[in-house]
């Protein structure tokens, strides 16, 4: 347990979602309750007697982080609905209680996997590992990012509530604040040669994918097809720690090993049928998403574009309104497109230089798009 | 309790008198153990310590208070008694429509009591309650018995000629094709004469908040299409249970010749796209289900405990003869999981293979009470107590392993070590977590955390048999979902934290009932072998044995998480605590 609360503090720190070992209490109870915090208070004892968990977080985000859920907080008190599309279909909604209280906290937590405390703390939980807790926390603070950029841009430009003042005064800044990272280490130009080196590229791939910030982790998936098969990560592995973590799926059928892939696995073999790539990234880059959701809600089928690369709706997964309904043929055009309030694709033959690339132009394009787009209003 | 909250409806019979009560449970107790396993299990804590086939002895038909909602993959049942095969309190969920027939018939429980001087026949036909002669020759094969009960918006429960022959691992199956499989259920229902259950139900359902379920309903739709396992291009949609074969073997957990190795170098004979190409199965689902896991070809296409059973466990390769050893199981009403696993252990007892044509033989031995049919029909531990090898009985508690390793899954070898009808899988299902990554994967060579993970997880499954819920949809889902649904539905406000107080409940007085009926720490560890013998390593994957000390330890975490004492009984106060909740 001592090594699970290390790792994901170390994961909370590189993630950029919080700014310093202190910022973060992990708790994981087997039959004893242990933590990076020192001691156990109190209140964390009669919290967890409160609860069937086996893991909690509580963690003071970075100040972007902290600024967007303060104001959430005020905006929405007691309850933030979040509407992109992994929290509608994961987190649902997130509550919001006053304080610490342990009472209050566990009543949110009971219905919730995770809740915002005092406008600034967030606390999640788990039943099976840390890890629950961690992928809740990414999702809550990627959750509330989205929403509140979203919301600001769509109130400005008159699609949603009109935007407080101190909000609008805040946003140039905070934009400023908020820019991507525009360059990273390329990826190696040569496409891979036999499992091995597959293998090796997507590890590569993957990493450079949650360095450049353009997924929270444990979101988001990476492909490869191989002739007859389709390497693929498996069902929420965490990008940048692929190894042991990636299936071989063979494209005849022949095998159900695929039941652990991610669940994007049927719209990865659509797009290599449709364009005939053969590398396809996946990622939640915060401001794709964002733009993604400007304007009126997206109907399902129907296609819009920023900049020309094309948007599209669908839900997660291989359902009836799923993505893999709408995306293979957008990016068939385009080889990158973006799933409306969910995240973007891109796929390239040979190495997975190009589809890097790609992703980081797109987000960039959003990123700069959106500051248009409130300099438009704001001057 | 507010005005509208739901009561279970139960109808008591006493087969000797033929009389009949109905009566709705208290809100406490329907609050508290919900329906299904829960009521199960309030109603053996009434008699904790009677013999199984006593006639005296309950034997319970229970739908949940989801069953028949519009809450997706939730129209299951439970049927619940002693098992004479492992002494335990035993209960068995099973699909069908029988539950919804229940439902819509009014009564949420059947309790049965007494025998019959004759064979007999429950009918209930809307509400009403009757008997009918159960004339039915007792070697007629269930498709048969099933062709006479069923007819249009009749759904039947009913035991075949193994529960009449005395098999101790004979099942009670529901509608022809669904099993309530383990633990030999179907030998308790034929000791009391009861041959079936004819249910016939026409009235509604309707949640007390029919918004809130549709809200339910949408959010746990939406989860089942972002779920690999569920909905993905592999999962259960595309191929049942099938589906897990080949993950199993590439796990190298697949359990192969009685377990003295875990791979099997033949799977890919009895795996799911050998099922689709030879076979080409159509799907088929319990109502109000999107997954329909179910499977039928030229014969009913076995599921993956049984494939992996009649397959690996007794080295067989034959997809032909796995299908016809599953027919005769359905026919005659008997566990797969334990005939295969029985029959493996005969076969090392006396270092042979019962492959091919001489598997399905064995079988038929089984089904007919034939050659080794008395011993087979006794289950692996009598059978290999009988023939002086009681080491070679791969089981726990008496009731025998299902198709999961436990060398290769630590979380699964707890589990098994504390379920409490013995080796079951399903009673904390961490093959979610383990194998299927859901909803995160842990490390399945590890004992760290496992002991709260399995507590946690047992009282997770007792809420979701008590419910009427499918394991299946909580590979996607969450008790978080099926909270809302719950309310919605019936009225009772609760979150997912006041569900895992009542599924610690249930799973409490579950075991206090087994420690009432002389079960200890030495009943909750696993045979010698998975000690001592290593499984088949390959493909980068080592497979070695239990570490002892490791699993003892984290039995001991177990029971002091659970309340236990380390003899794994509850303490004076404890089982005082356990037992007012039966009092109120």
């Amino acid at each position: 347990m001592h090594e699970q609360i290390a790792r994901y503090l170390g994961k909370l720190q590189r993630h950029g979602l919080i700014e310093g070992p202190g910022d973060a209490a992990l708790y994981g109870l087997d039959d004893e309750i242990l933590t990076n915090a020192g001691r156990v208070p109190g209140t964390m004892r009669e919290l967890f007697a409160l609860l069937n968990i086996n893991s909690l977080i509580i963690a003071r985000p970075g100040p972007l982080f902290r600024y967007v859920i303060g104001h959430l907080c005020l905006r929405e008190p007691g309850l933030i609905c979040p509407r992109d599309c992994e929290s509608l279909t994961f987190i649902h909604d997130i509550p919001v209680v006053e304080s610490l209280d342990p009472r209050r906290t566990a009543q949110a937590l009971n219905r919730r996997k995770g809740c915002i405390v005092g406008g600034e703390l967030v606390v999640t939980t788990g039943t099976v590992s840390l890890e629950q807790a961690f992928i809740s926390l990414s999702s809550i603070l990627f959750a509330t990012f989205v929403k509140f950029f979203a919301d600001a841009l769509n109130g400005l430009h008159g699609y949603g509530e009109p935007v407080p003042r101190g909000m609008l005064d805040a946003l140039p800044g905070l934009l400023a604040r908020a820019e991507p990272r525009s360059s990273a280490e390329p990826l190696p130009e040569r496409a891979p040669e036999g499992e091995d080196e597959i293998l090796r590229a997507m590890d590569q791939a993957g990493k450079a994918v949650v360095n450049a910030r353009l997924v929270d982790s444990f979101f988001g998936n990476i492909s490869y097809r191989d002739g007859g098969a389709v390497y693929i990560s498996q069902t929420g592995s965490s990008l940048d720690e692929l190894p042991g973590y990636i299936d071989r799926v063979p494209l005849d059928g022949s095998s159900t090993c695929g039941i652990t892939s991610s669940s994007e696995l049927t719209a990865h073999v659509k797009t290599y049928e449709l364009t005939g790539d053969n590398a396809i990234l996946h990622g939640h880059p915060r401001f794709s998403v964002i733009m993604s959701m400007f304007g009126h809600p997206l109907p399902f089928g129907d296609r819009r574009s920023i900049g020309g690369v094309p948007v599209v709706s669908g839900e997660v997964g291989a359902g009836a309104r799923g993505l893999v309904h709408t995306l293979p043929e957008a990016m068939r055009e385009f080889h990158g497109a973006i799933v409306s309030g969910h995240g973007a694709f891109a796929s390239c033959t040979g190495s997975f230089r190009e589809a890097f690339t790609r992703l980081m132009d797109m987000e960039t394009l959003c990123y700069r798009t959106c500051c248009a787009l409130v300099r438009e209003k704001l001057g | 309790m507010r005005e509208q909250e739901r009561q279970l409806r139960a109808l008591f019979v006493d087969l000797r008198t033929r009389e009949t009560r109905r009566e709705e449970l208290s809100p406490f107790v329907t609050r508290v153990f919900l329906g299904g396993r829960g009521i199960g299990a309030w109603v053996m804590g009434s008699c904790p310590t009677v013999h199984p086939l006593d006639p005296d002895a309950p034997l319970v038909f229970s739908t949940g208070l989801l069953t028949g909602s519009r809450v997706p993959s939730s129209s299951r049942m439970v049927v619940s008694a002693f098992s004479p095969l492992t002494g335990t309190v035993c209960s068995a969920s099973v699909g069908g429509r029988l539950g919804l027939s229940m439902r819509r018939s009014g009564i949420d429980l059947i309790r049965v009591a007494g025998r019959a001087e004759g064979p007999v026949v429950l009918v209930i036909d809307d509400g009403r309650v009757g008997f009918e002669q159960g004339d039915i020759p007792a070697d007629e094969p269930l498709s048969g018995v099933f062709g006479r009960l069923e007819g249009a918006g009749w759904s039947a429960a009913a035991v075949g000629r193994a529960a009449f022959q005395g098999c101790r691992y004979a099942s009670v199956m529901v509608d022809g094709a669904f099993a309530s499989g383990r633990g030999g259920l179907g030998l308790v229902m034929a000791s009391k004469n009861l041959r079936a259950l004819r249910v016939r139900g026409t009235g509604t359902a309707k949640a007390v908040d029919p918004e809130g379920e549709e809200k339910a309903r949408t959010d746990i739709l939406r989860l089942f299409d972002a779920s690999p396992a569920i909905m993905g291009a592999s999962g259960l949609r595309h191929f049942g249970t099938s589906a897990l074969v080949d993950l199993m073997a590439s796990r190298r957990m697949m359990p192969t010749a009685n377990f003295r190795r875990t791979y099997f170098p033949g799977y890919r004979s009895f795996c799911a796209s050998a099922i689709r190409e030879q076979e080409a199965p159509k799907r088929y689902a319990c109502p109000g289900c999107p997954i329909a896991c179910k499977g039928k070809g030229r014969a009913g296409i076995p599921e993956f405990e049984t494939l992996s059973h009649f397959g690996a466990l007794n080295e067989n390769a034959d997809l032909g003869a796995i299908i016809e050893a599953n027919r005769i199981c359905n026919e005659a009403g008997f566990d797969t999981i334990t005939a295969a696993s029985t029959i493996a252990c005969l076969a090392e007892i006396r270092g042979v293979r019962y492959a091919g044509r001489e598997l399905v033989d064995k079988v038929r031995e089984i089904a007919s009470l034939t050659g080794d049919g008395p011993l087979l029909q006794l289950g692996s531990a009598e059978l290999a107590r009988r023939m002086g090898r009681p080491e070679l009985s791969m089981s726990v508690k008496a009731l025998e392993m299902p198709a999961y390793d436990p060398r290769g899954a630590y979380g699964m070898a707890l589990a098994y070590g504390t379920s409490t009808r013995g080796a079951c899988h399903l009673r904390a299902y961490p093959v979610s977590h383990e194998i299927l990554r859901k909803p995160v994967a842990t490390d399945r060579f590890s004992f760290s955390g496992k002991a709260r993970i399995i507590k946690i997880s047992e009282d997770l499954n007792a809420v979701i048999d008590s419910l009427g819920a499918c394991k299946f949809a909580f590979f996607g889902a969450s008790l978080e979902e099926y909270a809302k649904g719950f309310s919605s539905v019936t009225g009772i406000e609760a979150d997912t934290q006041d569900l895992l107080s009542f599924g610690n409940t249930i799973s409490s007085l579950e075991r206090h009932i087994n420690s009432l009926r002389g079960f200890r720490r030495e009943h909750d560890l696993l045979p010698e072998r998975f000690f001592t013998e290593p499984g088949s390593s390959g493909a980068g994957i080592e497979v070695p044995p239990i570490d002892r000390k490791a699993f003892e330890e984290a039995l001991d975490r177990y029971y002091r998480i659970r309340g236990c004492s380390p003899d794994g009984t509850f303490p004076q106060d404890k089982a005082r605590e356990i037992q007012s909740c039966m009092s109120r």
